[in-house]
């Protein structure tokens, strides 16, 4: 028999461990709950999010640790179904010129795009890498759209003058507001592309991002159809741990 | 010494060489499978889909020479059924060969 989305969420919700303690092979407790069943979401509901319950998100977001407490931060929100569209027109234009350019499997300029690509994939191997290299292709196809159909977008900006490591503060800023709205039954997704906002002029002078502010991320909310988060399994990674004047390997 | 060779760092892997790359793949369990298509419709690399009808609607994996499968495991998330999961993780070798990982294993409550 298959369970209904609701009874299974319900069988989920009453066996929680308990905050605050710790004993060996005890229940996930609420917060490792939220954090281990998020998921990124890419189907959206048209339902529009309650304004208070992205302020909410927000809070969480302000609340983050920074270095030096110096809250390296900006959060721009739109919810104007109009405008996301149009920057969703904007990435897809920019993704069609890079898969025009760099894309060899598919572009008219053939050798000159290998060439192309494999100069830029070295100036820039974490945008190109395969996986961001394979999306936009995708966006350029129509096929993957850029906030996922997103009611409400977070903008995360970073203010370059930040102390010490300003990119680790925004990071831990947004992942705060991600982990708060899973836990408010929203879902959400992380928005790299909006980097492409950066290489023209026409939405930084529009959404008005100027020095020192750098846009860093963009983060998708809204509610999920049907239910997406769930606990999945994941690589182990091989840590080194030391003790006892000695190195041994942990996974 | 060191666990990425001084060539290895060097070289840029030709993406859709299937030689070169072990991209992400997904196992679908055709018993389990309903054909419902959530899995088609949030995979992030459109890698899936759905094909049949009636009994024999079940989801599949594009059988292009490199799919944009993350093994994000998305997929395994929404299905209700538990018929479709990641098999193993990708690595793309040379410059982006992934160093220090095992299995993939759920989390583990210590």
């Amino acid at each position: 028999m298959m369970e209904t989305a609701t009874e299974e969420k319900r069988r989920r919700d009453v066996s929680f461990g308990e905050m605050y303690t710790w004993h060996e092979g005890m229940e996930w407790n609420p917060v490792e709950r939220v954090i281990l069943e998020r998921r990124s979401v890419r189907r959206y509901k048209e339902e529009q999010v309650p304004e208070k319950l992205v302020r909410r998100v927000l809070e969480a977001g302000r609340f983050a640790p920074s270095a030096g407490n110096s809250q390296p931060w900006k959060f721009i929100v739109i919810r104007d179904p109009g405008m996301l569209e149009e920057m969703e027109k904007y990435v897809r234009l920019r993704c069609r010129l890079l898969k025009f350019l760099l894309d060899w499997e598919s572009s008219p300029l053939g050798r000159l795009s290998w060439f192309l690509s494999q100069v830029y994939i070295r100036l820039m191997p974490n945008e190109l890498h395969p996986i961001p290299f394979g999306a936009i292709r995708l966006i350029a196809d129509g096929k993957l759209r850029l906030f996922h159909g997103a009611p409400t977008v977070i903008l995360v900006l970073m203010d370059r003058r930040g102390v010490s490591k300003p990119q680790v503060d925004v990071g831990i800023c947004g992942q705060n507001m991600v982990l708060a709205a899973h836990s408010l039954g929203l879902g959400t997704c992380w928005v790299g592309f909006v980097e492409l906002f950066k290489f023209g002029t026409k939405w930084k002078r529009k959404l008005g991002i100027k020095w020192p502010y750098r846009l860093m991320e963009g983060i998708a909310l809204g509610y999920p159809v049907g239910e997406p988060d769930g606990m999945v399994a994941r690589e182990l990674h091989e840590i080194d741990w030391w003790e006892d004047g000695r190195k041994r390997a942990v996974f | 010494m060191g666990y990425l060779t001084f060539r290895e760092r060097m070289t840029i892997p030709t993406y859709n060489d299937p030689e070169a790359c072990r991209v992400g793949k997904v196992v679908i369990d055709h018993e389990k499978c309903n054909g419902c298509g959530n899995c088609a419709l949030i995979c992030p690399g459109a890698c899936l889909y759905v094909a049949g009808i009636g009994k024999d609607r079940k989801a599949y994996m594009i059988e292009r020479m490199v799919p944009d499968c993350m093994s994000c495991n998305d997929c395994a998330a929404i299905c209700r059924r538990g018929a479709i999961k990641a098999a193993h993780g990708y690595d793309f070798g040379g410059f982006y060969k992934v160093l220090h990982r095992a299995e993939m294993v759920p989390p583990r409550n210590f």
